[in-house]
């Protein structure tokens, strides 16, 4: 388990290293920070000036490894952009972000495993054909289609939830539902394609010969081998979800993570979209070293791996 | 091959085409997709008007279940005046083309690194889990903006951009299920009977993962038709007049509170490849399920 | 399936009726504040390092300048300076009022107007517009309350920039906290207080009610404004017609008629124009734009008419001179260029392109619709256009680069009523002026720098007909904006883009 963790931790590393540094490379072949800052109304000299007032004059190597020394020691820097540290107005931000994430998270799970495995138990019934409607259109429908329709509805109509912002709790109900549905139909096929490969295996069939309880089959025999390609991709969908829905927080006016990286991105901010990509691949190495570790304890198999 | 096994085989696929025949998911999703296969290619003569044609006097009509329609757009008009329908025929193509061929591409990367890092485990493993983990962590439009920034926004651009960056879920759930397959006993014997690893892998491990590749297939579809129109919207993709489905929903976007249907139309076309899509994945999977067993 | 097609299109009839029952609502009358919402960010409010309207809107409730101009009689009142003169052509002096006081407390002095001017203006503290403040040599005390600006330059845009566009910072606390300080609590004598401020999301403001008197801005008559980020335009609207929100802009013409019925809608004309820069002399890249027949018959090409009329809307109409026809020096007897695509064909052939054109436009913060109206209305006459849609930065710098023939963008002019902050950044010579036309150059810098009004007003009029008649520019249009106001809000919009919050008041 140790030196797993480890070795695990020496990738986490490395990812962080290598995600930063082609970010940053990328940042300045998408466009010049400088000239974003100086805005619509800068002329060259305005440009001139700011890119020797920031430093962006320096050669991109030796910009880097200074963001990098300093990042190192916990300096995340200032936006370029807000004029205020980073790290303040990441903080600012990543709560609400993680918040919405995990609780969206959650749904998705409590409505998609139980819906999935309803839905394989007997494939191409009434209850899994409707599943897999649902699932079509889960797919199928834009996310701020839906969210704004909800906000109408409930917002609107009937006022029973704030229309934008997140205040108050109720501000999170809506934009909660609509980051979750847009998971549940990739969490619940994959749950069902899962269970119909499990249950026609020999070791169920045996297990149903032996006349095991047909609950206890279901939940821990035939759910624990179903669930190992579910729980890695549960881990990207949570990713995700925790990096934030730019669609979704822009259409609730929801102050995350996902529309700072992306204001952050078109206006140049480097600090700011370094500081996020940082956490955002963190967040990744954590996710499925941990997906790695639950994958290994349902399946000791892989634990010789 | 001796010939019990050719008669089995012959017999096998007999069997396979009456059950393909015999599905109801494959009929109707097949026929679905070659209804839309069919409406991309003859767009030309199947479409009332020119799809990129503008008329700045007549923009915004509404469909023809709305009030005050035109019966030369009986789907209305789009906010340059352009024929709804006819955009709609000739998004088909873009849509289709975008859809099927990123995730065919994606889906080989994906699958190739998944079942690499999962059946050698160790320092593969840890190579290619770098690999994916890199891939999410770095945002898609970050990659795009660049890549645009380097080569010029052209739906080709486009489809190489998505090609090389949503292979993420095929490799994540490809890798897991190939680490669960490979200490099968079944999987072991081949090993066991000296059977070069690439044998094991394609001959062995690869046929059982094809229900999870078709699920993450088909959601696939749609997550890159969706992306298509994010990033065209964004103008790092298809190039304006392009029409694109995608596209038009992103473009209905900022009247959606009140016209609606500029979203619907397209949205429900999308629904209806995407469904076509899972209809046929799922008809094709359950057919070559009782073939086998 | 098709059931379900149904119903998807039932729901989208019974959406289309949405949002109606909504009652007129009273927004923040109640509790005396004012909701406004932005869909972009502000910027930290140190006004000398803003770039976007929507932190300078903030920071001019928050802070005062020397001088004031009344938009609505043009004429410059006294602020913080209550009187001044020009001692020679480059030296202006100023007497300060007497008994003003900061946010924190602090009285207003000589030594604040000094210290805050010098500290903008040296280089390294990365003022985002030079243009504001190079033409500042240095500023001197002459008394506590009496100060003098000499002028590194004659400037006629200096009366212009001190009304209001350069803040006076409580030198003390300025000394102390420096940029960052004041971007984190920026301390004015202005009519508002910031009271809260989680950055690019919320900021409340509360009335000063310290602001001294006599103040150009006048006693606010609204107590607390609250401004919040709501980046998705279809929820402001819903929240408009909610009546969670008193304020909101930019509301596009489409929208803004089908709102009018429900909210209070105002449209005001603004200072931007929208316009086609061509390539002239792109260094040394031959464009087909270097053509003079082929310019024109971009002109005619267009259908301007149409498209303001589909797009643009309200208050707006089609330019013929390059600039704004409310700035002043904007003469309006230059060389017209109708709708004709007939006489554009003809020009093509005759310029030698009979089988049409290809040329790449990039366009920047235009509406992408409008980009493609014009497109394809060159497609017509066989100018074939590639389209690409960048951000502002990375086009204009394309351009500068001469790399564009065609640059499809829109320009505010600081918000200032006067050609000269237009014309002589385009084709006065500099990063932006890829025509270079050294006639034009000279007449621009002439009229730049004089103080004689009619003579500058001549040689701008000489300069956009030549402008005009080279067909240097596609001149499209100049813009409005849509404001989407709670029925209680009373609130007078002006040209200059600037919302007066401390104008408005409940009705």
């Amino acid at each position: 388990m140790l030196p797993f963790l480890a070795r695990r931790l020496i990738v986490a590393v490395l990812v962080a290293l290598a995600v930063s540094a082609v970010a940053f490379g990328l940042m300045f072949v998408s466009g010049d920070p400088a000239v974003v800052l100086a805005g619509q109304a800068g002329r060259a000299q305005d440009v001139e000036l700011i890119r020797q007032a920031y430093g962006l004059d320096r050669p991109i190597v030796i910009q880097f490894f200074s963001w990098l020394g300093k990042a190192l020691r916990g300096d995340f820097g200032t936006s370029l952009y807000f004029n205020l540290p980073v790290a303040s107005i990441v903080g600012e931000r990543l709560p609400v972000t993680l918040l919405l994430g995990s609780a969206a998270f959650l749904l998705a799970m409590i409505v998609s495993v139980p819906l999935g495995i309803v839905a394989s138990l007997k494939p191409g019934g009434a209850l899994d054909r409707a599943a897999l409607l649902l699932a079509v259109l889960g797919q199928a429908i834009p996310s701020f289609w839906l969210g704004l329709i909800l906000i109408v509805v409930f917002g609107v109509w009937y006022g029973l939830v704030p229309i934008s912002g997140t205040e108050t709790w109720q501000g999170y109900i809506l934009p909660v539902i609509v980051l979750s549905y847009y998971a549940m139909p990739a969490l619940m096929r994959l749950t069902r394609a899962g269970m119909i490969d499990v249950l026609g295996a020999d070791y169920i069939r045996t297990a149903r010969a032996k006349g095991l309880a047909r609950l206890r089959i279901l939940l821990v025999h035939a759910l624990r081998n179903a669930v190992l390609p579910l729980v890695s991709l549960a881990a990207v969908q949570f990713g995700m979800m925790l990096s934030g829905s730019i669609v979704i927080e822009s259409v609730f006016a929801i102050n995350g993570l996902g529309r700072l990286a992306w204001e952050s991105l078109l206006r140049s901010d480097l600090p700011v979209v370094q500081a996020i990509i940082l956490i955002l691949s963190l967040i990744y190495v954590t996710l499925t070293t941990v997906a790695d570790l639950i994958n290994a304890w349902l399946d000791p198999r892989l634990r010789s791996a | 091959m001796t010939t019990l096994e050719l008669d089995t085989h012959i017999l096998q696929r007999r069997k396979l085409w009456r059950r393909v025949g015999r599905s109801a998911g494959i009929r109707i999703g097949g026929g679905l997709l070659v209804l839309i296969a069919f409406i991309a290619l003859f767009a030309p003569l199947l479409a009332p008007h020119d799809p990129i044609a503008q008329d700045l006097t007549r923009r915004l009509l509404p469909p023809f279940w709305q009030m005050g329609t035109d019966p030369s757009h009986w789907l209305g008009t789009d906010h340059l005046g352009r024929d709804y329908l006819s955009r709609l025929i000739y998004g088909a193509r873009v849509s289709l083309g975008i859809g099927l061929g990123v995730t065919l591409c994606a889906g080989l990367i994906g699958t190739m690194l998944g079942l690499l890092a999962g059946y050698f485990g160790g320092k593969t493993d840890m190579l290619i889990s770098f690999i994916i983990t890199t891939r999410l962590s770095l945002p898609i439009v970050l990659v795009a903006l660049a890549a645009v920034a380097l080569g010029g926004a052209s739906l080709q651009t486009l489809a190489i951009v998505l090609s090389l960056l949503l292979w993420d879920r095929f490799a994540v759930v490809v890798r897991s299920a190939t680490q669960g397959l490979r200490n099968r006993e079944f999987v072991q014997a081949t090993v066991s009977f000296g059977a070069s690893s690439l044998h094991v892998m394609l001959r062995g491990i690869l046929p059982n993962l094809r229900n999870t590749l078709i699920v993450v297939a088909t959601l696939e579809v749609a997550n890159v038709i969706l992306l298509e129109a994010a990033l065209s919207f964004l103008g790092l993709g298809a190039r304006p007049p392009t029409p694109s489905w995608g596209l038009m929903i992103a473009e209905g976007r900022e009247q959606i509170l009140f016209d609606p249907w500029l979203i619907a139309l397209p949205g429900s076309a999308l629904c209806l490849l995407i469904l076509a899509v899972n209809l046929l994945g799922d008809g094709v999977r359950d057919a070559l399920d009782a073939t086998t067993s | 399936m098709i059931r379900f097609r149904i119903a998807a299109l039932a729901g989208a009839i019974a959406f289309a009726s949405l949002g109606l029952s909504a009652p007129p609502a009273q927004a923040g009358k109640a509790d005396d504040t004012l909701n406004a919402a932005f869909a972009l960010e502000p910027e930290a409010l140190d006004t000398y390092k803003i770039a976007g309207r929507e932190g300078l809107i903030l920071a001019r409730h928050i802070y005062d300048g020397l001088l004031y101009k009344d938009l609505d009689s043009g004429e410059i009142k006294p602020a913080l300076a209550k009187a001044w003169r020009f001692v020679d052509p480059t030296t202006m002096e100023f007497d300060l009022r007497e008994g003003v006081v900061f946010h924190n407390g602090a009285k207003f002095t000589a030594d604040d107007v000094v210290y805050t001017l010098n500290t903008v203006l040296d280089p390294n503290y990365g003022t985002r517009f030079r243009i504001a403040v190079d033409w500042i040599e240095k500023v001197e005390k002459v008394s506590d309350f009496q100060v003098r600006i000499k002028m590194a330059k004659p400037f006629a845009g200096a009366v212009e920039m001190l009304a209001d566009a350069l803040p006076i910072y409580p030198a003390a606390y300025f000394k102390e906290v420096g940029s960052a300080g004041m971007a984190a609590k920026p301390v004015g004598t202005g009519p508002y207080k910031l009271t809260e401020m989680t950055p690019g999301i919320r900021y409340a403001f509360e009335r000063f009610d310290g602001h001294y008197a006599g103040s150009p801005k006048g006693k606010p008559a609204i107590g607390k404004i609250v401004v919040r980020t709501i980046p998705e335009l279809n929820t402001q609207f819903a929240e408009l017609l909610a009546g969670k929100l008193d304020w909101s802009w930019r509301i596009p013409p489409d929208q803004a008629a089908r709102l009018a019925s429900r909210i209070q809608i105002v449209n005001g004309p603004i200072m931007r124009i929208a316009y086609v820069g061509l390539a002239v002399n792109a260094k040394g890249k031959d464009y087909p734009t270097k053509n003079l027949l082929v310019r024109r018959a971009i002109n005619h090409a267009v259908n301007r008419e149409a498209i303001v009329k589909a797009f643009a809307g309200g208050a707006s109409q089609v330019l013929n001179a390059a600039c704004n026809p409310k700035q002043f020096g904007c003469a309006q007897d230059v060389a017209t260029y109708a709708y004709d695509p007939a006489k554009a064909k003809a020009l093509l052939t005759e310029a030698g392109f009979a089988n049409g054109v290809d040329i790449e436009m990039v366009f920047a913060a235009m509406p992408r619709p409008v980009a493609e109206a014009v497109a394809s209305d060159l497609a017509k006459v066989g100018i074939r256009v590639t389209l690409n849609e960048q951000q502002y930065a990375a086009g204009v710098q394309k351009w500068r680069a001469g790399e564009l023939p065609a640059f499809f963008t829109n320009w505010g002019s600081y918000g200032t009523g006067d050609v000269a902050f237009i014309i002589s950044n385009f084709f006065g010579g500099g990063a932006d002026d890829l025509v270079q036309d050294k006639e034009v150059i000279d007449l621009v810098t002439v009229a730049d720098t004089a103080q004689d009004r009619t003579l500058r007003q001549e040689n701008y009029a000489k300069a956009l007909k030549k402008i005009a008649d080279q067909a240097y520019w596609l001149p499209m249009y100049d813009f409005n904006i849509n404001y989407g106001l709670s029925s209680s809000l009373v609130f007078k919009p002006h040209p200059d883009e600037f919302a007066r919050w401390w104008l408005s008041s409940w009705k």
